[in-house]
């Protein structure tokens, strides 16, 4: 009987993988096309755009970027050589790092997924753990101050957060590193640099993180409450489960849907909050490829990081849909 | 036309300003926003001269000199002038962000919620496609494109955040539209664009403007985050950019960091206060959670 009920969720999660996969097309091609708007509307021409401050003056490079953006052709044509372009990952060539700008991007993007995962599983621990505090002991002491820790964190900008932390613990206590993602140097490979990484993740992740901790810890907390008052956690109590039992098992489980909820509508929020945290604590990401080419009007790359950052948006809503649908056995398919 | 109201939202006109008092930390938020925003006002006959000017030693901590309260900067400017000049701009670019993000969002959303179908398709899956789009980044790269002045900020702010208004207006919308005072309106003869504006958009209203109180404090901290990477308008120093600007010297005034962000946490947090007193007036049901 379990095998066919584990069976029958496992299609079902593919089912439901492929119907996002399709509606994720849609989703990518309006990136694309507002992408593409943003270009139409800047002042200059698309080609200055791609070669601005670039110093590109060879004519036979000039020629080659024309053809094969189609500069002379009728704006929907242009635009539909743009998104051919785009889906043969042709993202434009950065002449500033002297590669495409695919190359460009990926080189950064593992720094920025690392902190990104961090900062996520940082404030979902500390979140969750904060809201069931709070509502297990809720209007006592231990509530309040869950709730005003709560208040500070959704309030205090994260690059300011970022720079108070960096001042107290590295330049006062001298406990952590003031930036960068290892030890200029090195420290040598295998767990050792494994080590020293984590120890330069630590600062960017509470920046970053508490934010969305706060978040969490405030959702949980009216969720667990809400759910506490429900029929079935009744019934759980009546066959006699103890109270910690049935908060565990009952209870937790489904208050924390509404927090995944909200973790897949913020995962854009996340991407482009690490953008500035990556600036504060000089993290190689693609937040410090963006800031740099922001700063010298290296547009490919800034239009490329805004296309393939919606594309692990996109990913990563997917990822949460299917925890979603593990956590929550009576979602099924629509 | 005297209709009864049909939102879920009923409360007297003296019952709603009583609720929200009796949230002690809304009212807390709401006395502290208030002087906040008398204090932008007030800044050109506070602080006369121009805030960038130097006018005394560089680097003073707070407290050294009586002339300068909050200390003064790298170059010897005043802080406490720059922020109290900082909270016009500030209150400003989230005051008018927030605007142009409501505008967007409750016409979408009236749009949407009332004629449902295919527009109601179109409408949400644009909000989807809002909500993919790193926020902040679609906000830089529009800066960065179109240029660094106050008004491009302004509406990049704005349109990375109508969705939550949109999507709150058209719940509004699609709760309202079959109600029995609009239906009465349709028999009489009234038209769309008369039923939503006149009839459902003043009853969908109290909750969208809740949310319009959050979505300013999003803006300020937007904003912030824009002012601070050295991307605002560089003839408005705004709370982020003195943040900003103080980023060198941590070592030696991390203070000149400090106050700034101080001031952007207290105008954020009592913000959100507001907001959350607003809502448990709207919805005594769900104050206890």
């Amino acid at each position: 009987m379990a095998a066919v009920a584990a069976g029958s969720r496992g299609r079902a999660a593919l089912r439901l993988l492929r119907r996002r996969l399709i509606q994720a097309v849609p989703l990518m091609l309006g990136v694309v096309v507002i992408n593409f708007c943003l270009i139409q509307l800047a002042p200059g021409s698309f080609l200055d755009l791609m070669t601005a401050e670039n110093q590109v003056s060879d004519p036979a490079t000039i020629e080659l970027l024309r053809k094969t953006y189609g500069l002379d052709d009728p704006v929907w044509l242009q635009l539909m050589k743009y998104i051919w372009a785009l889906l043969q990952l042709d993202f434009g060539f950065s002449y500033r790092q002297n590669m495409p700008v695919i190359q460009a991007i990926s080189v950064h993007l593992p720094a920025t997924l690392l902190l990104m995962v961090s900062s996520i599983t940082l404030a979902l621990a500390v979140g969750v753990a904060a809201g069931v505090v709070a509502s297990v002991k809720v209007r006592t002491v231990w509530d309040s101050l869950v709730s005003i820790a709560a208040m500070f964190f959704f309030a205090a900008p994260s690059f300011w957060l970022g720079i108070m932390l960096i001042v107290l613990f590295s330049v006062k206590l001298g406990w952590m590193p003031v930036g960068g993602m290892a030890t200029i140097g090195g420290v040598g490979g295998g767990i050792a640099g494994v080590l020293d990484i984590l120890h330069h993740l630590i600062l960017p992740t509470l920046a970053l993180g508490l934010f969305y901790a706060a978040i969490y810890a405030r959702v949980m907390r009216s969720s667990m409450l809400e759910v506490a008052q429900l029929d079935f956690v009744r019934t759980a109590r009546a066959k006699g489960l103890s109270r910690n039992k049935v908060t565990v098992s009952h209870v937790l489980r489904n208050a924390l849907l509404p927090v995944v909820t909200i973790l897949g509508v913020q995962m854009g929020t996340v991407l482009a909050g690490s953008v500035v945290i990556e600036s504060v604590f000089s993290w190689p990401g693609v937040g410090s490829l963006l800031f740099d080419s922001v700063s010298s009007r290296n547009y490919p790359v800034v239009l490329g990081i805004m296309v393939l950052g919606s594309l692990v948006v996109i990913a990563a809503n997917i990822a949460v849909d299917l925890v979603y649908m593990w956590l929550d056995p009576r979602i099924e398919i629509r | 036309m005297a209709l009864p109201r049909a939102s879920t939202f009923q409360l007297s006109r003296f019952e709603f300003p009583a609720r929200f008092a009796r949230n002690r930390g809304a009212l807390v938020g709401a006395v502290l926003i208030f002087l906040v925003a008398l204090t932008a006002v007030l800044a050109p006959l506070l602080f006369p001269t121009d805030p960038l000017r130097i006018v005394g030693a560089p680097e003073l901590w707070p407290g050294e000199d009586p002339d300068f309260p909050l200390g003064t900067d790298s170059l010897g400017r005043d802080i406490l002038a720059m922020i109290v000049h900082g909270a016009r701009a500030t209150l400003l670019i989230g005051l008018c962000a927030s605007a142009v993000a409501t505008l967007i969002g409750v016409t979408i959303g009236a749009i949407a919620g009332y004629f449902g179908g295919w527009v109601d398709e179109i409408a949400m899956r644009a909000a989807e496609l809002f909500q993919t789009i790193p926020n902040l980044i679609f906000v830089l790269t529009i800066v960065v494109i179109l240029g660094s002045t106050l008004g491009n900020i302004v509406i990049a702010i704005g349109i990375v955040s109508w969705t939550s208004i949109a999507r709150m207006t058209r719940a509004e919308f699609l709760a309202l539209r079959d109600r029995e005072f609009v239906q009465a309106c349709r028999a009489m003869g009234m038209g769309d664009g008369g039923i939503i504006l006149g009839e459902i958009l003043p009853n969908a209203l109290p909750p969208v403007i809740v949310l319009s109180s959050l979505v300013v404090a999003g803006a300020i901290l937007f904003e912030s985050a824009v002012s601070f990477l050295g991307l605002g308008d560089p003839n408005v120093a705004s709370w982020g950019r003195l943040v900003g600007d103080g980023r060198q010297l941590i070592r030696s005034s991390w203070y000149i960091c400090a106050i700034p962000g101080v001031a952007i946490m207290v105008t954020v947090l009592c913000l959100n206060l507001i907001g959350d007193g607003l809502n448990d007036a709207l919805n005594p049901k769900l104050r206890d959670r």
